[in-house]
């Protein structure tokens, strides 16, 4: 046996051990298609869709009319289906193929591995955010004049960055919770990609609606105050943020306390 | 190496493990056996830490499985060759859960060399037949060299040669000096490859021997006679001076027990029987096995 070899010289700091659990979910990534084209779908949708809109309309200045984060940020309307895909993906696979078993007698620390997807998937999530909103403000730069300097459009463009690592951690969490692909697959896409814009079409759900992740966060992305919305911009994204930590700390807890 | 301490697992009201105590000991190859239900998988589960005890304990090395630095390179376990992503390939699987546990891609290559997957090992896992899957498995519980081997029912689903590979497998790694537990509810399978025994039934521990002594235990040593004349020797075998117990076989033989062939051949030979067959006769471990559960009021009373 070259067991005590192995395990002695390279006998490991608590430091050196979260890096490889670390690089180990790296490799779960890079290793499935399925799992690392998503993200890339979710950049492709978001600019495409948002250089196809700006470019029909390209005729017309919307700027003085309308609010033109609306049109800039159309793309993002189909793009965050799939960072939310990305985010339930990363660990519903697990549960769906049963590898969990397999990731948790690997990595018994269950904080460890969740932490390690939440850094992963945040990570991911805010590469995605960068390429989409630059994306996406190149695209529609063609057709609207924009100061990029001021604070509203400063402020677009953080929260445009920010609103896919916070889609990531807010589904990656909830699915944990839900510690099912399928019922989070069923759950969580709708709603992101309908369900609370349906909801906020209700005059009187719409009280209500305006407080929940998607509708917060995306509040934060506009460069005009809209009436009937109870909170500011900025406080839109920490929303949206809450939203995010608590279903992360959610995630957490149910992996700790179930049986896996 | 693997120590089990008043191990219990209860869903509501059901008990699905009964304060279960045994040890795993280095260099022979430990047996879990029951049957379907008993209990087995839950166990091996709670020794790796997936699934939460609801009292006792299970030590490896003197620690809990959770406690352990780096635990793929102190315990090697399969516990469902299905547990799998199909998208991925052999390697791709067996790469991240090196990485977990910083070992190098080096080891990858050397354990599906060892398992014999080396020419598969970039194909995806979709394609893989259940028993490359179990040699998978199999990989990945070799692939930080541990001292220690948990594998669950790892012969399901194998064909012959695959079972005989899985065999010579273990019965190597624990003539290396590694703990070896192998849990299955193929008795004939048990019988050749484990020098030891485990067995529990619904739960509870129904006996912790190793494989001669159990069958010894458990089950019955009979001596084959046959005849040329039958007639005689069944005169002479129940006659009324007789104390032995026989029992008409198939082929005109008799099945006696309650004395050692030489007694039964002096007897014969006295009264001018003429045998030409006496053997002896042990029952399998699985029939040891049956034998035992029908006997034990317990396992009766909780089956029933």
């Amino acid at each position: 046996m070259t067991t005590t070899t192995l395990a002695g010289p390279r006998a490991t700091a608590p430091a050196r051990r979260k890096a490889a659990v670390l690089h180990a979910e790296w490799t779960k990534l890079t290793t499935l298609r399925s799992l690392w084209t998503t993200p890339l779908i979710g950049v492709l949708l978001t600019v495409g869709i948002a250089y196809a809109v700006n470019d029909a309309y390209g005729a017309t200045d919307t700027s003085l009319t309308e609010d033109p984060s609306i049109g800039i940020y159309y793309g993002l309307n189909f793009g965050q289906v799939a960072a939310a895909c990305f985010g339930i993906l990363l660990i519903g696979q697990e549960y769906n193929a049963g590898t969990i078993r397999t990731s948790l007698t690997a990595v018994p620390a269950r904080g460890r591995l969740f932490g390690a997807k939440l850094l992963l998937g945040g990570g991911i999530g805010l590469l995605a955010g960068l390429l989409s909103t630059a994306g996406s403000y190149l695209a529609a730069g063609a057709t609207v004049d924009l100061a990029l300097d001021s604070p509203a459009t400063v402020r677009s463009i953080v929260a445009g960055v920010l609103y896919h690592p916070l889609l990531v951690i807010l589904c990656l969490g909830a699915t944990t919770m839900l510690r099912n692909l399928t019922a989070a697959m069923g759950l969580l896409s709708p709603m992101v990609f309908l369900g609370t814009t349906v909801l906020a079409a209700v005059p009187g759900v719409r009280e209500a609606a305006q407080f929940l992740p998607d509708r917060a966060g995306q509040y934060a992305l506009r460069h005009q105050d809209t009436a009937g919305i109870h909170y500011g911009h900025w406080t839109g994204l920490l929303i949206m943020a809450l939203w995010a930590g608590a279903a992360a700390y959610g995630g957490l807890r149910s992996l700790r306390r179930h049986d896996a | 190496m693997i120590e089990v301490q008043g191990l219990s697992k209860s869903y509501g009201q059901t008990l699905a493990v009964d304060d279960l105590s045994f040890g795993v000991r280095p260099g022979v190859v430990t047996g879990f056996l029951g049957p379907n239900g008993a209990g087995k998988t839950t166990s091996m589960r709670m020794i790796l830490g997936l699934d939460r005890p609801t009292a006792g304990r299970a030590l490896i090395g003197g620690r809990p499985y959770v406690e352990l630095a780096d635990p793929l390179r102190q315990v090697g376990a399969l516990l469902d060759a299905h547990a799998v992503h199909g998208g991925r390939t052999a390697r791709g699987h067996l790469r991240w859960l090196a990485h977990s546990n910083g070992l190098p891609d080096s080891r990858v290559d050397a354990v599906l060399d060892q398992v014999g997957l080396a020419e598969v090992a970039r194909k995806r896992i979709k394609g893989f037949s259940l028993g490359m899957r179990q040699r998978l498995g199999v990989a990945g519980a070799l692939l930080g060299d541990p001292p220690v081997l948990l594998l669950d029912e790892p012969v399901n689903g194998l064909d012959p040669e695959g079972i005989r590979w899985i065999r010579t497998l273990l019965r190597g790694l624990a003539a290396e000096g590694r703990a070896v537990l192998v849990s299955s509810h193929l008795m004939t399978e048990m019988a050749l490859t484990a020098d030891h025994l485990v067995v529990i039934g619904r739960g509870r521990l129904l006996a912790d021997a190793s494989t001669a002594e159990f069958i010894d235990r458990h089950g019955r040593t009979r001596v084959r006679v046959r005849a040329v004349d039958p007639d005689k020797l069944s005169a002479l075998l129940r006659g009324p001076g007789s104390d032995l117990t026989a029992e008409p076989a198939e082929g005109g033989a008799w099945e006696v027990t309650g004395a050692e062939p030489e007694r039964i051949a002096a007897l014969a030979a006295a009264n001018g029987v003429v045998l030409y067959e006496i053997a002896v006769q042990r029952d399998s471990l699985e029939e040891a096995f049956m034998r035992m559960t029908a006997d034990s009021v317990e396992y009766r009373a909780v089956a029933a």
